[in-house]
């Protein structure tokens, strides 16, 4: 059983990346893209702080570390949750009932069978260059220790990240469009999880820590590895949550899932 | 319990958004969105054995598509009991879609970009496909709709046609004991539709599969099925033979006669007298109901009384009949 669960993630995996075969040049070009979009934004932070010296007490590396996260978790959690992020496209065209007359997993298809490895490269990879420019400069130990807790944060920066968007789908069966609740949720919270949290209003800070903890994210993992002083004004124990806080959610978002999958009405013809 | 299909009583209903037209209209439903119920199928019951085929017609949004999605597992129905070859669809879904097909006409499950074959490698994992019986499947459906020549030719570059057929072995090569087509024929040419009808029902013939299908062409159902379900505004109108449908709103007979020369025939009780072609009356239609109107009378009547060439008998077309059914005319 577990074998064949294996044997099924490779052919899907397989059948995505023949399907992009066939238009080689425009995936990488769109791969680029998404690269060179995003990592404009990391420029302009990059001039400003040369001017500026520090943001709240963060130098420009400890900024890229911090941004090196929250692409790096994005990257990776696309590669699985394309299909959750693309979910009311695929009630409204009807895919959803094709996933249903088929004996495997609805979660697991949808997982499977999408990957926006366009967005994967290119947010994935600007995170890794974020993480080579910025590893080195900013005074961390790379001993077992860090580099376990780092894997494991990262994991759950996966897994929370994750668990909005399957709630976001969840959602989707009862409202059918949750593109402008992903807008305002996701990217827009996103855009404060670049920074320190402790530079923004109260308000913020409490939405990032317990609305979308994007917090845990990349802030208190950072934290955890850098010890800048602005860590004084959060509990130590948020330091090392992150894992927690994803397996969490993202159990949460599975029951709300399975609890709205009762509800869902096929599209019609 | 016996019966290898069973629906008792379903009832399933929608719950629409109204929303009125324009901004305004967007403004309001946001801020109290207003529902409307519609009931897609009332209390339909009907039981189908093993190794019928069985069609269903009626005409656009009577519940057709709704009650194929009920029977497959898409759609819970609201009331009612359904069991299909032992299984409670919706709610032993993975056991029992490995055991069904269903081909949606108007929605291909082939990979877009690949080639045919590519898709159907997907699907023999997906549904645990034994090598050989995938192989053994593949050649025949492939033999006997003629596939050959564009298996390996990507999706997006099919004719309608050839997608359909490419769809319908998609369904079918995990042997599935019951197969689902909703309009397997749409928008295919009529040699396309010739092939298609003929594989499905050799496909019931020879293997006794159970197939359920709807369609708009009358003549796919002519051609395949003894059996026929009607549905109209949700309730099932018809269940029986195609022969029987003729039998209990073909009523009506027409005699098509052809006169020596032109001619004025007198006013018959009963019957509707219609001059074709160029209204000279050298053909004349006679329209009546066959209880009311014997037909050998008649056509003695006429033998006896005007020159007579040629007389032709016809029953009304199932077409036709089924059209009066979904006006409200048949009763």
């Amino acid at each position: 059983m577990k074998s064949d669960t294996l044997h099924m993630m490779l052919v899907y995996t397989k059948t995505i990346m023949k399907a992009w075969f066939q238009y080689r040049s425009n995936a990488l070009l769109s791969s680029l893209t998404v690269f060179l979009r995003e990592a404009t934004g990391i420029v302009v932070i990059y001039f400003t702080l040369l001017k500026f010296g520090t943001l709240g007490g963060w130098n420009i590396y400890e900024m890229l570390f911090l941004f090196s996260l929250l692409f790096l978790t994005y990257g990776i959690m696309i590669i699985f949750f394309t299909g959750l992020r693309d979910f009311g496209k695929t009630v409204r065209d009807g895919g959803f009932d094709r996933f249903i007359l088929r004996p495997r997993g609805l979660l697991f298809q949808l997982i499977f069978t999408n990957a926006d490895w366009f967005a994967a490269v290119g947010h994935g990879g600007l995170g890794i260059a974020l993480f080579l420019i910025s590893a080195g400069r900013v005074g961390i130990q790379w001993n077992a220790v860090n580099i376990l807790y780092y894997l494991f944060t990262v994991m759950g920066g996966v897994l929370i990240q994750g668990a909005i968007f399957l709630l976001l789908a969840a959602l989707n069966i009862y409202l059918l469009e949750t593109n402008s609740l992903k807008e305002l949720f996701y990217w827009n919270m996103r855009k404060f999880a670049g920074y320190p949290i402790s530079i923004f209003h109260k308000a913020i800070q409490v939405c990032m820590i317990y609305v979308v903890p994007f917090a845990f994210v990349n802030y208190f993992p950072a934290q955890y590895l850098l010890r800048k002083p602005d860590m004084a004004q959060y509990p130590q124990l948020y330091l090392y949550i992150t894992p927690i806080v994803g397996i969490v959610m993202y159990l949460a978002a599975y029951g709300f899932w399975k609890y709205s999958l009762k509800f869902y009405k096929s599209s019609g013809n | 319990m016996g019966c290898f299909i069973d629906v008792r009583n379903v009832s399933k209903t929608f719950r629409v958004n109204k929303r009125a037209a324009g901004v305004a209209g967007m403004v309001a439903n946001l801020v109290a969105p207003k529902y409307e119920k519609k009931q897609a199928v009332k209390d339909i019951s009907f039981s189908i054995e093993r190794g019928e085929m069985v069609g269903f017609i009626g005409p656009n949004g009577a519940g057709k598509s709704t009650t194929i999605k009920m029977l497959s597992g898409i759609l819970y129905p609201d009331e009612g009991r359904l069991m299909v070859n032992g299984y409670i669809p919706y709610k032993q879904r993975k056991e029992y879609v490995g055991s069904i097909g269903v081909v949606f006409g108007q929605k291909s499950q082939l990979q877009w970009d690949l080639p045919v074959i590519d898709s159907f490698e997907l699907l023999k994992a997906i549904y645990r496909v034994p090598e050989e019986t995938y192989r053994k499947n593949l050649s025949r459906f492939t033999d006997m709709l003629d596939m050959e020549s564009f298996l390996n030719q990507p999706v997006r570059q099919l004719s309608l046609g050839q997608r359909m057929r490419a769809d319908i072995v998609a369904a079918l090569l995990h042997s599935p004991e019951i197969v689902f087509f909703d309009e397997p024929t749409i928008g295919v040419d009529v040699v396309g539709k010739e092939t298609i009808r003929d594989f499905i029902r050799e496909l019931n013939e020879e293997d006794g599969v159970t197939m359920i299908f709807t369609t708009h062409d009358m003549q796919d159902i002519e051609k395949t099925c003894k059996r026929l379900i009607i549905i109209d505004e949700g309730s099932k109108v018809y269940d029986g033979s195609l022969f029987g449908i003729r039998e209990k709103y073909g009523t009506t007979r027409q005699l098509d006669v052809e006169f020596g020369s032109p001619c004025q025939v007198e006013p018959i009780n009963k019957v509707e007298i219609r001059k074709l072609d160029d209204l000279s009356g050298r053909r004349q239609r006679f329209t009546f109901e066959n209880k009311e109107v014997q037909i050998n009378e008649l056509m003695n009547y006429l033998l006896a009384h005007y020159d007579v060439r040629d007389i032709n008998i016809s029953e009304p077309e199932i077409e036709g009949i089924i059209r009066k059914i979904y006006n409200g005319e048949a009763s």
